[in-house]
């Protein structure tokens, strides 16, 4: 059936003169033409291709040589396809394919992809043009404009993801992406975190710990995006969400290594804290990478803390143990990250070979009014005194706090109240400044 | 004639230096690429000044964009040129693979390794346009080719005893490339080379086609789910490697061995086929 908002569009069909096309009007009115002969077995579907890079060639090649690539390429769709489609000019670089009972539309799609990347020549050049498409098929009671609206979301996808790919409305190609759904807000904190990986921008910041007589226990790698408004307590859910987290990790144990490495160097022995996710622990190559970052870097391995929640302790996944089992014999330190919030089993402390633990900052913003906080946090710092483990406690903002951590006798410290996370540069003066007080 | 001096060998310079920068941070001008491929209107004026301000990669993507194998037919002059006849996308890739090579301090025992890495690149760019009809691109398979080994300098630096793990590897024709080297590092090259590579945030195609490059579940598909482009790439580097070394009467691998069938299943190659891609790739073989 014929939407209103179609119907306003349908009269005077147009033929674009240079590519035979029906030109962008035309193209409502045979797009409701055709989603009435629309089937649930053989759904209509609409392909929108937008060239890539098409402005440069313009820029390059003048408007006449934009011209002759656009009607090559509007030639050669057409013939691929041949009269079982109809095509349209949507703008200067933008076609719509229009298909009716094409048995296979993802293979159409990548067809018309390769049609297009084939070597066009234009004087004495060879262009090697791309494009992104979105794929769409009308679904039963859909409104054709929303599919034709779908079309084009998935093609901005694939122009997001760099240009020169296919994407079908409701997939989404990226790795660990497939069936998760993902909330309006979380598509947008993925997108533009993806264009903050293309373009560098994930760094890490370095928070120190310290005990009561000054010394720098260690320094806790933290993700931090630059220049993309975008914060950690946005992007690592979602990056977990999608899979992505296992890719982030990986980077950061490569790049928190090589801090290691040149802190070392610059004279400072202190380990470097870097989070493990419970995605990452469970791949098949953590040890693998775990090596690769000590190896490249040159880092000896007590040089590197890893930063586990409580949870991964207890975790019953053999990957997951025998992941725990590589990273004590590479010889790195182990800190229980967290700790006091997730589902904790005491007695298995015991058998953890972890050398540090980290009381969750929930305890600590509840100091030092919350009573009931400040005995947990004096039988963790018990327990740990019991077991032999080191106990920070994370986010401790003022005076107050650490006052009550003092008397609970927790005595090593992370938070604002010594520093904020704070990048390579600043972190190497920050110690410096100290070393010369 | 002595100089008084004892100069430290070659392998102990290459550590130290190795040592000294580290693995190589991700060159600007990629930040740079990717900065202006997410714009409407990017300024290939400006990429074209930056890249031309550095003689060498300047003259380095001429040469890769003017490469018959590389598969883009034409001259260009010029990294404007260059840019326009390429696209942005293609141009970071090419850098990329040129920029890699340039990272690692020259070394001669290092050289055999480059020069090979070369040749099953422009091999690679060569079947991609011969052999997978327009499912790979050469440009692809020509910068997979370049960086698919590029964990291999990296441990020779890094561990002492590498060259005689490599040897091993070499010659096992029963235990995964891989896994040899795992038995010992515990890590392997192309688990190296596919964090370096993540670390310049490159595609994740080409990550994952380092990462598995000597997986056959990767070439078979029945447990890693790769993406088709991965998967072509592996074979097809697989495939140029095989033929350089039928060539060269040298086999000094096991790989084919061990992936050959899945890689001609994938490409959808006989035999026959090989023997004559090996009478056609002559010519590409002997290029420089």
């Amino acid at each position: 059936m014929m939407t209103p908002a179609l119907k306003q569009n349908m009269p005077k069909p147009a033929i674009d003169s240079a590519t035979g096309f029906l030109d962008r009007n035309s193209c409502f009115a045979k797009i409701a033409q055709l989603a009435s002969l629309s089937t649930p077995d053989q759904p209509l579907t609409l392909i929108w291709i937008s060239l890539d890079r098409f402005k440069q060639i313009n820029q390059s090649f003048g408007h006449h040589g934009g011209d002759e690539v656009i009607v090559q390429i509007a030639q050669r769709l057409k013939n691929k396809t041949g009269p079982r489609v109809e095509w349209c000019r949507m703008s200067g670089d933008e076609f719509l394919c229009i298909a009716l009972n094409y048995e296979d539309a993802e293979k159409l799609t990548d067809d018309l992809l390769h049609e297009i990347e084939a070597p066009l020549p234009l004087g004495d050049l060879l262009l090697h043009p791309s494009a992104s498409l979105g794929m769409a098929q009308l679904s039963a009671l859909e409104d054709p404009a929303e599919c034709l609206e779908r079309a084009d979301r998935a093609m901005n996808t694939a122009k997001r993801a760099g240009g020169g790919r296919a994407i079908t409305s409701g997939d989404e190609p990226l790795p660990g992406r497939m069936g998760v759904h993902l909330a309006h807000h979380e598509l947008v904190v993925e997108n533009k975190l993806h264009l903050a990986l293309q373009q560098n921008a994930l760094r890490l910041h370095y928070q120190p710990s310290v005990d009561a007589d000054g010394r720098i226990i260690s320094v806790e790698a933290l993700m931090r995006c630059t220049g993309h408004d975008l914060s950690p307590a946005e992007f690592i859910p979602v990056a977990e969400k999608t899979g992505l987290i296992i890719k982030l990790g990986e980077w950061s144990l490569f790049e928190g290594a090589h801090f290691a490495s040149r802190l070392a160097r610059a004279g400072y022995s202190i380990p470097v804290s870097i989070n493990v996710s419970r995605a990452q622990l469970a791949t098949a190559h953590f040890s693998q990478a775990l090596h690769s970052a000590l190896l490249c870097s040159g880092v000896r391995p007590e040089q590197i803390e890893l930063e586990l929640t409580e949870s991964l302790f207890m975790d019953n996944s053999m990957a997951i143990q025998e992941n725990l089992r590589a990273a004590h014999r590479a010889g790195v330190n182990i800190a229980i990250d967290d700790f006091g919030t997730g589902y904790s089993c005491l007695a298995n402390l015991k058998d953890i070979h972890a050398g540090k633990l980290k009381i969750d900052r929930a305890f600590v913003v509840a100091l030092p009014e919350d009573k009931r906080a400040l005995s947990v946090i004096r039988a963790i710092a018990r327990l740990g005194d019991e077991l032999g483990m080191q106990i920070v406690a994370e986010g401790v903002e003022n005076q107050a706090q650490l006052d009550a951590l003092k008397q609970a006798g927790i005595h090593t410290i992370q938070g604002y109240i010594h520093a904020r996370p704070m990048p390579e540069e600043s972190l190497l003066s920050w110690l410096a400044n100290r070393k010369s007080l | 004639m002595t100089t008084g001096i004892n100069l430290p060998s070659v392998e102990t310079q290459l550590e130290r230096s190795l040592w000294e920068i580290g693995i190589p941070p991700r060159p600007l001008i990629l930040d740079q690429i990717s900065t202006e491929m997410q714009k409407d209107e990017p300024d290939v004026h400006h990429l074209a000044r930056m890249i031309a301000a550095d003689v060498a990669l300047s003259a380095s993507l001429i040469n890769i964009t003017n490469s018959p194998y590389f598969g883009f037919r034409g001259h260009v002059n010029s990294p404007r040129e260059a840019l326009m006849v390429l696209g942005l996308n293609v141009t970071g890739k090419a850098i990329a693979g040129i920029i890699m090579r340039r990272a690692f301090p020259s070394s001669p025992h290092l050289e055999r390794f480059w020069d090979a890495s070369a040749r099953i690149a422009r091999l690679s760019g060569w079947l991609a346009q011969d052999v997978t009809h327009n499912k790979l691109r050469a440009d692809d398979a020509y910068t997979f080719g370049l960086f698919r080994d590029c964990g291999i300098p990296i441990l020779f630096a890094r561990h002492a005893g590498y060259a005689q793990i490599l040897n091993t590897a070499n010659h096992d024709a029963m235990r995964s490339f891989t896994d040899v080297e795992n038995d010992t590092l515990p890590t392997n090259h192309a688990m190296v080379g596919s964090m370096m590579a993540q670390n310049w945030w490159l595609p994740d195609e080409t990550i994952n086609a380092i990462r598995y490059h000597h997986h056959i579940e990767m070439l078979d598909a029945t447990s890693i789910p790769p993406t088709l482009n991965s998967r072509y790439n592996i074979a097809v580097a697989q495939l140029a490697e095989h033929l350089l070394q039928l060539h060269s009467g040298l086999s000094v691998t096991q790989e084919w061995v061990k992936l050959g069938a899945s890689c001609l299943r994938l490409l959808n190659l006989t035999e026959e086929d090989v023997r004559r891609l090996l009478i056609d790739a002559a010519p590409v073989i002997k290029s420089a």
